[in-house]
């Protein structure tokens, strides 16, 4: 199908976002295929040749400053991406990135408060008895029934000092004031997201209005302040229930992916476990900004009607006062190597669905352009072997779909297929014809029909990925975080370009083994003791 | 929910909600910014509007009644066409809805032009070329999206397919057991029943805007059906195309004479939609829907406008400022920020011109915030009819509006869609410009006016998926509580 159908199959996954319209893609899932520029067919060289416009420029804080230039309307489209995201995240605190993601939407020492000063040490009382009434509540229930009558009284104590100071805060609190100060000056898009690998800030405005976006977004960047944070938690919690626990694919993911990594952090949901979210401080979150917010961290990529040398004076002037924050501690853990197939069911009031997935390495490793190649013979387009097969020939699927960088693409991560079966057939069939499907690829040499589709499909969308400024800015700010160097975009095209039809056969049969594979099930409740969540018999790895 | 229609008619409801835009604005790169940077208090900066006319498309009538709308830009080597079409499932028999859609569908899936499904398949994927064709409730559409080297053969495919679409066979069939299916997982989703269940409590389960194919419907369909529905639907003098992109005008025109210039015209279908009775829509509803989930999925609402109304613009900003503008809105502050009772909450005015608007509240919090929520809607409404808003509300609403007004022409293809629309709707080519014109000279006293007429607390329909007894126990604190039994086959 389509890509924008084939992106959408991959929006279950990962991402959270503060606004109200939430994209789930999994960031560097609908990327290395989908979107690039670069084009090797010379006659849309001069048009569409990124290399020629993008414009580059580092402050001396390491910030990164990535501009293209586009006049024929007075609007700007900018993005702004910090290299942090749930893969940063410790057990006991998951699901940090992304509340942080949200309470840099409550302001600064000046944006979002009548008076800081005065505010300051409520906010700092309120967040010390938060914390102790979250600990005392966490042992109480820990206790269970044997809680004495004097624990009891402390703890009500604490919510009526916690209520108190709420209250007390919440009289110096100015509503939302950084966006109300966005729409006001016509400002669209407003939004945010937190991914595995990346935290993104976006917005779109008329151009002349920079100098407003400079000072509060450098603000931003370096004084946020974490009010209201108690009812963001809560907030939080309701975006979890909504998209985890009364979404089936949104649950059905959550518990594919932690079977799949079980060291490593890519396991973790990014909007966090329930527990740890209702145990998170101020104290913990402001730790974390500290620690991965720092503008060495972050690329500001501005796609629109704008004058790079003024964009850099302005920028200079106000994130180029930001310090550069030390590096945050490295990321140590590596998954073990899967020894034996993992299969996980997830009961559900909702027709059933798959999700097959195989450890891979990522960007870097040759065998990674290898995947997006397989990825997009798999299941880009209506004549791709998959939709052929199990849609149109078998009739057992009514959606089929693959993704070559599953949750992320900052550390080896997953190639995973999915597909909800066509009734009366089951998930049963839909895996086996799945299997059959890799194991041809390990047979046969794809042809180069196929290999040429792929690239033409590529360079096309290299093309149409030029057209909207919010998508440009989107991904030049991606790959420069996740890739170090934007150019990948341009770089990845042409290795892409390389895979030859041996290269699939080599890198399916390395790969696509039963032991290093997780399947995941998704059953109609009160219905599991259908067959979906057996070992398919008969079909090999 | 009420828009079956395509995508570019999302569009301007959306801007429209926004009221998005104003003062055209200027702008040009290279003027350096004139704030004073060293001030750096973003709540005390003032800018310059900015002056912008956005290219005029050219609109051409060829012979036989079809409308082109003309709009180059070279950026690119890439052309987009799109066709807007006078059909729609309105025009579905009662034992036969979802014809319209399947026709849609097997038009794109079915092979056309002399070509065989998988020849059109194979081409289209072969140079990348995207084509879509799809019929909603209002309004039928189709789009081309090409590289420029590839726009006679993409275009020649795109018209076969319009034209004279083979509807083979087997491809039906797919598109039938594909269309059961989707039936069968349309109870999966708490968010997808709240709000198709809503949808036709306000409107009457059999209304053209809110009646839903079933699998007995769907079996019925024959190949006929979508034959004749084709026939008698489709044709040049009820279509409108938009083309954009790398193209030239007089061989475009050319290319367009060539593949559609001997299409005969055919009698074009009347859009008309049956209205609510007056009293069916007084009437205020309490229903849920039992499903094992973990939050209540709520909307709250009842029938409204349309956007002829002249009403219309007070009530679009009343909603903007009680729940239509996200983080600016009074229901996002009280019930999200204030409260922590939700992540996603809001109010919508979606508006039409052919069937009566639709005004709404949603959030979904969990069980035991339930009744609080709703309490909190009735109040936020009560207060818009209530009391005049503020000064400052007024101002801020008008201002979004008047400094986002350019993303309305943020491109080529923006520009087209948004006159095709506006013809389609049989609506003057700067409705937009007028819309802004009553923005601005907008007063507190029009919106509690348009509050009060508009916003019908007496009229409400409160619909909810949740879990059980819980939920029945909250929901009865605002009236008579039933619950709607769904069908397991959706």
């Amino acid at each position: 199908m389509s890509d924008r159908e084939w992106c959408s199959v991959k929006r279950r996954v990962g991402q959270k976002t503060a606004g109200e319209a939430i994209s789930r893609a999994v960031l560097a899932v609908c990327t290395l295929v989908m979107v690039t520029f670069h084009s090797i067919n010379p006659s849309y060289a001069s048009s569409s040749s990124l290399a020629e416009r993008v414009i580059e420029h580092r402050l001396a804080n390491g910030l990164t400053v990535l501009m293209v230039e586009r006049h024929q309307t007075p609007i700007v489209s900018i993005n702004i991406t910090f290299a942090v995201g749930g893969i940063n995240e410790q057990v006991g605190q998951t699901g940090i990135a992304h509340l942080y993601e949200h309470m840099a939407f409550k302001g600064t020492r000046m944006i979002g408060t009548t008076n800081y000063e005065e505010e300051k040490p409520i906010l700092d009382e309120l967040a010390r008895v938060g914390t102790e009434l979250d600990q005392r509540q966490r042992d109480g229930d820990a206790n269970g029934a044997k809680a004495t009558d004097e624990e009891g009284t402390t703890i009500e104590s604490l919510r009526k000092r916690f209520a108190d100071l709420q209250a007390q805060a919440a009289e110096y609190v100015v509503g939302n004031e950084m966006a109300l100060l966005y729409q006001r000056h016509g400002g669209v898009g407003l939004n945010a997201s937190t991914g595995k690998d990346l935290t993104r800030y976006m917005i779109s405005f008329p151009s002349n209005r920079l100098p407003l976006w400079a000072a509060i977004e450098s603000d931003r960047m370096a004084h946020p302040v974490l009010r209201e944070f108690y009812k963001e938690r809560g907030v939080v919690m309701e975006e979890r229930r909504l998209r985890n626990d009364d979404s089936p694919n949104g649950l059905l993911f959550e518990t594919f992916t932690s079977a799949a990594f079980r060291a490593h952090s890519y396991g973790i949901p990014t909007i966090g476990w329930g527990s740890d979210i209702l145990s998170l401080t101020p104290a913990d979150t402001e730790a974390f900004f500290k620690t991965h917010y720092g503008p060495n961290r972050a690329t500001i990529a501005l796609v629109g009607d704008i004058n790079p040398r003024d964009v850099i004076t302005l920028i200079e002037q106000t994130f180029g006062k930001i310090p550069a924050a030390p590096p945050p501690p490295s990321l140590v853990t590596v998954e073990p190597e899967q020894r034996g197939e993992r299969r996980v069911e997830v009961e559900f009031d909702a027709e059933p669905a798959i999700v097959i997935g195989y450890h891979k390495p990522t960007l870097g490793d040759p065998d990674d352009d290898v995947f997006d190649v397989i990825d997009a013979v798999l299941s880009e387009g209506l004549t791709s072997r998959l939709h052929q097969k199990l849609v149109r020939e078998k009739r057992i699927a009514a959606s089929v779909g693959s993704d070559a960088s599953h949750p992320g693409a900052r550390a080896p991560n997953l190639f995973i297929v999915t597909a909800t079966p066509l009734a009366p057939h089951t998930t049963a069939e839909v895996e086996a014809a799945i299997y059959e499907e890799l194991e041809r690829l390990k047979r046969e040499p794809v042809s180069s029909k196929e290999l040429e589709k792929v690239l033409n499909n590529l360079d096309a969308d290299l093309v149409r990925g030029l057209r909207s400024n919010s998508g440009l800015a989107s991904q030049l700010a991606l790959y420069q975080a996740v890739a170090g160097d934007w150019q990948y975009i341009l770089t990845s095209r042409d290795k892409i370009a390389k895979v030859t039809a041996a290269d699939v056969q080599r890198v399916a049969t390395q790969y696509f083994t039963k032991s290093n594979r997780t399947v995941a099930v998704l059953m109609k409740k009160g219905n599991a003791k259908a067959a979906a969540a057996r070992p398919v018999s008969g079909v090999r790895p | 929910m009420k828009r079956g229609r395509a995508d570019w008619m999302n569009m301007r409801s959306e801007v429209a909600r926004l009221l998005g835009v104003v003062v055209l604005l200027l702008v040009s790169g290279s003027v350096a910014y004139s704030a004073d940077l060293e001030a750096e208090d973003p709540r005390t900066m003032t800018f310059e509007p900015v002056e912008f006319s956005p290219p005029e498309p050219e609109r051409v009538v060829l012979d036989n009644g079809l409308v082109v709308y003309l709009l180059e830009d070279h950026e690119l080597p890439l052309v987009t066409i799109t066709a807007t079409m006078r059909t729609g499932s309105w025009l579905d028999p009662a034992d036969k809805v979802g014809l319209a859609a399947m026709t849609g569908a097997v038009m794109r899936a079915g092979g056309g032009g002399g070509l065989s499904a998988e020849q059109v398949d194979a081409e289209l994927d072969q140079f990348a070329g995207d084509v879509h064709i799809g019929i909603g409730r209002q309004s039928g559409s189709a789009s081309l999206d090409v590289l420029s080297k590839d726009l006679d053969r993409g275009l020649e495919i795109f018209a076969g397919l319009i034209r004279s679409p083979a509807f083979e066979p087997a491809r039906l069939e797919l598109a039938k057991l594909q269309a059961i299916e989707s039936i069968r997982r349309r109870q999966d989703s708490p968010g997808s029943i709240v709000s198709r269940e809503f949808s036709k409590a306000l409107y009457g389960a059999d209304h053209p805007t809110a009646r839903e194919s079933s699998v007995d419907s769907i079996k019925r369909l024959t190949r006929q059906d979508l034959v004749a529905f084709h026939r008698h639907t489709i044709h040049p003098n009820g279509m409108l195309l938009g083309v954009t992109g790398d193209f030239t005008r007089d061989e475009l025109l050319a290319s367009l004479r060539k593949v559609f210039g001997d299409w005969q015209t055919g009698t074009v279908p009347e859009l008309k939609i049956p209205d609510v009775s007056e009293a069916d829509l007084s009437q205020s509803v309490i229903r849920f829907i039992n499903k094992d989930t973990s939050q209540t999925h709520l909307r709250v609402g009842h029938l409204s406008i349309k956007e002829s109304d002249p009403d219309y613009v007070a009530l679009a900003i009343a909603n903007d400022i009680l729940g239509g503008s996200s983080f600016r809105s009074r229901l996002f502050n009280d019930v999200r920020t204030k409260r922590g009772l939700a992540y996603s909450v809001g109010s919508r005015l979606y508006t039409g011109m052919h069937d009566q608007g639709v005004w709404m509240m949603r959030a979904e919090t969990k069980m035991t915030s339930t009744q609080e929520v709703i309490e909190r809607f009735v109040a936020n409404m009560e207060r818009m009819r209530g009391e005049p808003v503020t000064d400052a509300e007024l101002a801020e609403a008008k201002e979004a509006y008047v400094n986002s007004f350019v993303f309305s022409f943020a491109s080529p293809s923006a520009i087209v869609s948004r006159l095709i629309e506006l013809e389609y709707d049989g609506l003057p080519k700067d409705f937009l410009q007028q819309l802004r014109a009553q923005v601005i000279q907008l007063t507190k006293e029009d919106v509690l006016a348009a509050a009060k007429k508009h916003l019908r607390p007496d009229r409400l329909k409160i619909i909810a998926v949740g879990s059980g007894d819980a939920l029945t126990k909250a929901l009865s604190a605002f009236g008579d509580v039933k619950e709607i039994k769904l069908s397991p086959e959706g």
